[in-house]
């Protein structure tokens, strides 16, 4: 199939999922273009300095996919077939709906062979592995695959947000949707807000907002016991804690667990059970030596308001994205997963000199 | 007014009436609430300003909170031990402040006459106290051995005394009990392959795993025990306790209920409501210890267990890992990966736990 077709196929199935609309075919293109000019074309390889080149799919690419955002899945698969690998998937042991849906909205020669179990001969036959999922996942990947194989890991990650300076209704409503967003389980959900005026108030606002959404007859969140009991465990430590310690406050949803807002005057880095729970903090003065032990970890900082200040102290931070809160589960399409090209790490490219083509 | 609640605990420790439970907890409650000042500050932000009139009633602190506060329903000046937790999940130690040893003594040696454990020889997996002076568990051979210095079987640097423990058992014609820490057994399953006990021995493990990423199941656990050792499985007991309690539950075998003797009595909580769940239904384990005097009666622990009628509790434990989490890494994980050994992995990746967990 032809990249124009692959290019299509991909959009017209990403057209069924809200949170895929950025998947068109017009950005897409210009995806493919920012990342490999036009040498994934079809018609040949393409002048490139003094010399040709062209991109070549690294094929069959093995996508390792855990967790339970679907999210990772359909980016990695995009990716592969974007650069006209074969793709195979290992899926998480309990499945992912909406990435099979994806699949099955797909031409039935671009869908992927997929297993809940890993394969052996899928792992010798790869020439690419993209492995997401925890750090013991990876390092196991990292020390039994082949040296000629191309490894591209996407570990698990902390994210946060910087609120510097006022901040008004808006703010708010973009960092309780940002918390909602798969109840905070992407690697882009936010764990923690910084607030550098008036933290409390921040803190109260969000309980607020929390408050109203999740008020009125809407069915309470049924979550597993493990889940529950993780909220719970995390509701009476910081109510013992807020009983016995200045400035620390807990805001709780009025009945059932469906969500926690906990003000930590103490800058440290927290445990956080997720699942609608987020702390809000007050901004120390230097965050860097705070952060230190998450800044291989830390990939989205939200931050409000998105200018120099923010953005500069947020990269200095280690983010590897930064974007306005509101926004942080919602990644560009050309966006560089975990820093890195999502495209030009999966083809090999084959330089050319002295070519006369005769295509 | 402190002496004359110890003596009535006493009391009832040694001779327990059930009529009489109820109104030596409210003693206690109201004695804690009078004395301890970080627990008063908790009853008062929970709003509980009236009597309890049920031991029900009574509000349980989390377990953390022993790691934020100096729960201590004496003056400090008078205090005669400490015991701590072991600090393993990287969030600082739990400490357990007493006044006098009495009651932690009696109930000790009282739980395991209660459940007719024998009161052959003990052989300890464990430190002395006076080497692990902040240790329950010594403490607690200590008591069980009336101090006996050669009943302990790991020296002040960790190392379990193989040769000697070998010796003892081959030499000596009686039967033993054999003491410790489910780590220590796993650590001593890895030095000897057979250690067959007498006839009538039985072997005590207690404790997890907790913080040295050394997994194993129980099933599998008391499998090996039971061939190396040569017991039976009934003759395997699980001793469950914490630091932040003076007395413990037994269960023995493999999918038995841990009991407890008349003085402790426990409680399954909703996580969705905090209330009492119904009965059958998974929840978290409260417990009410009444040789605590010197802390706090009630304490919420951490674990999920399910009632076994009125006197028993099947404990399924907590597992963080197990926490469907998406890609959104735990911040505590990697303040624990800091401190403890990486994760031993080998075999096929085909054949991996490592592979396909939650995320």
């Amino acid at each position: 199939m032809q990249l124009a077709d692959r290019v299509e196929a991909i959009a017209s199935a990403a057209r069924e999922f809200t949170w895929l609309d950025d998947l068109t075919a017009q950005n897409i293109e210009r995806w493919i273009a920012l990342e490999l000019g036009t040498l994934l074309n079809a018609d040949g390889p393409q002048i490139y300095g003094d010399h040709h080149c062209t991109a070549q799919p690294l094929s069959p690419i093995l996508h390792v996919i855990s967790g339970n955002t679907p999210h990772a899945g359909i980016q990695s698969l995009t990716r592969g077939i974007l650069v006209g690998a074969k793709n195979r998937v290992k899926l998480p042991r309990q499945g992912l709906a909406e990435f099979d849906l994806f699949v099955q909205l797909l031409p039935a020669e671009l869908r992927p062979e997929a297993s809940s179990s890993l394969r052996q001969d899928w792992v010798e036959e790869a020439e690419a592995i993209i492995v997401f999922g925890s750090d013991e996942t990876v390092e196991f990947f990292a020390r039994h695959i082949s040296p000629r194989q191309r490894l591209v890991v996407h570990g698990h990650k902390i994210s946060l947000g910087l609120v510097l300076g006022p901040h008004d209704e808006n703010t708010v409503e973009g960092a309780v949707q940002d918390v909602l967003v798969f109840d905070q389980l992407g690697c882009l959900s936010p764990q923690l807000y910084y607030v550098e005026n008036d933290s409390v108030e921040f803190a109260k606002r969000l309980a607020a907002r929390f408050n109203e959404l999740f008020s009125g007859e809407k069915a309470a969140s049924e979550w597993t016991s493990e889940i529950a009991g993780s909220l719970r465990n995390c509701r009476e430590e910081w109510k013992f804690r807020a009983a016995t310690e200045p400035e620390t406050h807990v805001w709780e949803s009025p009945s059932g667990l469906d969500w926690l807002v906990i003000h930590d005057p103490r800058p440290d880095l927290v445990s956080n059970p997720l699942y609608r729970t987020i702390f809000v903090k007050p901004l120390p003065q230097n965050l860097e030596p705070v952060l230190a032990p998450i800044r291989n970890h830390l990939s989205t900082v939200g931050v409000h308001p998105v200018d120099s200040r923010t953005t500069e102290l947020a990269i200095r931070l280690g983010a590897q994205r930064v974007c306005p809160i509101g926004k942080m589960q919602k990644p560009p399409a050309v966006w560089h997963h975990d820093g890195c090209p999502t495209l030009a790490n999966l083809v090999r490219f084959v330089d050319i000199e002295g070519l006369i083509w005769n295509g | 007014m402190n002496a004359a609640i110890e003596l009535r605990i006493l009391d009832f420790l040694q001779q327990p009436d059930e009529r009489e439970f109820e109104s030596i907890a409210l003693a206690i409650y109201a004695y804690q609430r009078e004395q301890n000042p970080a627990y008063s500050r908790y009853c008062e932000f929970l709003g509980q300003s009236e009597p309890a009139v049920s031991w029900k009633e009574i509000p349980a602190v989390p377990q953390q909170a022993f790691k934020r506060a100096e729960l201590r329903s004496f003056p400090a000046s008078e205090t005669v031990i400490e015991f701590r937790t072991s600090g393993t999940t990287g969030e600082g130690f739990g400490r357990h402040f007493m006044r006098s040893l009495r009651l932690y003594e009696a109930s000790v040696q009282g739980g395991w006459d209660y459940f007719r454990l024998p009161r052959h020889p003990l052989l300890l997996l464990m430190p002395h106290a006076a080497v692990a002076r902040y240790s329950s568990l010594s403490r607690m051979g200590s008591i069980l051995t009336n101090d006996r210095n050669d009943a302990f079987f790991l020296d002040g640097n960790g190392a379990l005394q193989v040769d000697r423990l070998r010796k003892i058992v081959s030499e000596s014609g009686g039967p033993f009990t054999l003491f410790g820490p489910a780590l220590a057994f796993v650590n001593l399953l890895e030095v000897i392959a057979e250690l067959p006990l007498p006839p009538g021995s039985i072997l005590m493990e207690t404790g997890g795993f907790k913080g040295t990423n050394r997994e194993i199941g129980k099933a599998d656990l008391y499998s090996r025990l039971s061939e190396c050792f040569h017991l039976d499985f009934d003759s395997i007991w699980n001793e469950y306790g914490m630091t932040e309690l003076s007395s413990q539950f037994y269960s023995n075998g493999l999918g038995s209920a841990h009991l407890a003797p008349p003085w402790l009595r426990f409680m399954i909580v909703d996580p969705k409501t905090n209330s009492e769940a119904a009965t059958g239904e998974v929840g978290l384990l409260r417990i009410f210890d009444l040789a605590n005097l010197w802390s706090v009666l009630a304490i919420q622990t951490q674990d999920l267990a399910v009632a076994q009628g009125r006197s028993g509790f099947l404990l399924l434990g907590r597992d963080p890992e197990a926490l469907p989490r998406g890609c959104s890494r735990p911040i505590d994980e990697l303040i624990r990966r800091s401190i403890s050994t990486k994760r031993e992995t080998s075999g096929s990746i085909a054949n991996s736990n490592a592979v396909g967990g939650p995320c």
